[in-house]
């Protein structure tokens, strides 16, 4: 019954951790103003957590620079099974204006498999509110997976 | 006044709150918003504007080829799109709007690729007849218009172009395979004799092949850079430019 009430609070809650892997800050501002009170991301139980040991969902912008690939390999490797990864605008996804520069690696799936992937330029926070929450429906279902 | 903040409370604590309720209550994007890219593939005249002006190269086009012509495909790749609206200008044709759609999310990459086919009819040329024909008459056989005579005594080979419908038939019975469109002669804009030398098509061309010079009266095209978008002899006031064949 406890390990029922875990589960049940795990998924009421899942922690965002946000790596920033060279982005514009245009995405990291539209994720920061989910969380202010308009938008308000706690609602569903969203919160920044400060590590990725503690992270259920990763979000990552930014093209993915090559100074930054070897620390977003290294963050991953540090949550905790079973997570997610969602990705902020185009950058991630194909570098956008960036993309064939000699610094840049994107697109970010030649590392790490993506669960959701928002588009736009940048993401608006309501794309990013619906994106985050059908994140906590995959996560559940890689949950219940894994406990199986 | 003991506690200057009291009224504040109490008006924030009867004051509807300030979060939107938003996957409840669905709100509609600001005015002029950039959102999912649409595509209307029968509006577009393939020019490839939106391709060249798309700086994070976003949008690619495919051709392939299929029985009596070509499909013409667009991608809007929107993981790749910068939303800057760009291409929603240049394409005269306003065949690309950028929608108010933002809820743009997919677990899959490639639901957000937006993609248009157009199917562009092929123009065959002349039906004519090769060295190495027997005058066996199977053609004329298997004519459904009766466009074709042959006649065996005194070797001709005629084909009536008003009637043939280019069905292909005959080709495809020849035993002797001599049978063949020609191909087409190369379609591009022409010239009117009506010409004021406005310069409006020149200034409407988005590949700037058109150039007019009004003192000398010279009206020159640059085949090599049209694109036979059309727009040309659209805007052109005294309808003088038409499309057809150039020698």
């Amino acid at each position: 019954m406890i390990k029922k009430a875990i589960a049940n609070s795990m998924q009421r809650s899942p922690w965002l951790y946000h790596v920033n892997t060279g982005s514009c800050n245009g995405c990291d501002i539209e994720l920061v103003a989910c969380l202010t009170p308009r938008y308000d991301v706690e609602r569903f139980g969203f919160k920044l957590a400060g590590s990725p040991r503690h992270a259920d969902i990763v979000v990552v912008s930014g093209p993915v620079t090559s100074q930054s690939k070897e620390r977003l390999l290294r963050t991953l490797e540090q949550v905790p099974k079973p997570y997610c990864i969602v990705t902020l605008g185009s950058c991630p996804q194909s570098g956008n204006v960036f993309k064939g520069s000699y610094s840049v690696e994107a697109p970010i799936e030649k590392f790490c498999h993506v669960d959701v992937a928002i588009a736009g330029c940048t993401v608006k926070p309501e794309a990013v509110v619906a994106g985050l929450y059908r994140a906590t429906e995959i996560l559940k279902a890689k949950r219940e997976a894994m406990n199986k | 006044m003991m506690f200057p903040f009291i009224k504040e409370a109490m008006t924030n604590l009867f004051s509807r709150p300030s979060t939107e309720n938003f996957p409840a209550q669905p709100v509609a994007a600001k005015p002029n918003y950039r959102g999912r890219i649409s595509y209307d593939p029968e509006k577009c005249v393939n020019c490839g504007m939106c391709v060249k002006v798309c700086s994070p190269a976003a949008i690619t086009r495919e051709y392939k080829d299929v029985e009596g012509g070509q499909e013409i495909t667009y991608h809007f790749d929107l993981t790749s799109c910068t939303f800057c609206g760009t291409c929603q200008d240049f394409c005269e044709e306003k065949a690309i709007v950028l929608t108010d759609d933002y809820l743009m999310f997919a677990e899959d990459p490639k639901d957000l690729i937006v993609s248009g086919t157009r199917f562009k009819e092929k123009v065959k040329g002349k039906l004519s007849c090769g060295e190495g024909c027997v005058y066996c008459g199977l053609c004329a056989r298997n004519c459904p218009q009766n466009a074709i005579t042959v006649d065996r005594a005194t070797k001709t080979w005629t084909v009536d172009h008003e009637k043939c419908v280019q069905c292909g038939k005959c080709i495809e019975k020849c035993p002797k395979k001599v049978l063949s469109f020609a191909e087409p002669a190369p379609e591009g804009v022409i010239l009117g004799p009506d010409c004021i030398y406005c310069g409006l098509c020149a200034r409407k061309c988005p590949v700037g092949a058109i150039t007019v010079d009004r003192p000398s009266k010279s009206w020159t095209i640059d085949r090599e850079k049209c694109v036979q978008c059309g727009l040309c002899v659209k805007n052109c006031p005294k309808k003088t430019l038409s499309m057809g064949p150039i020698e």
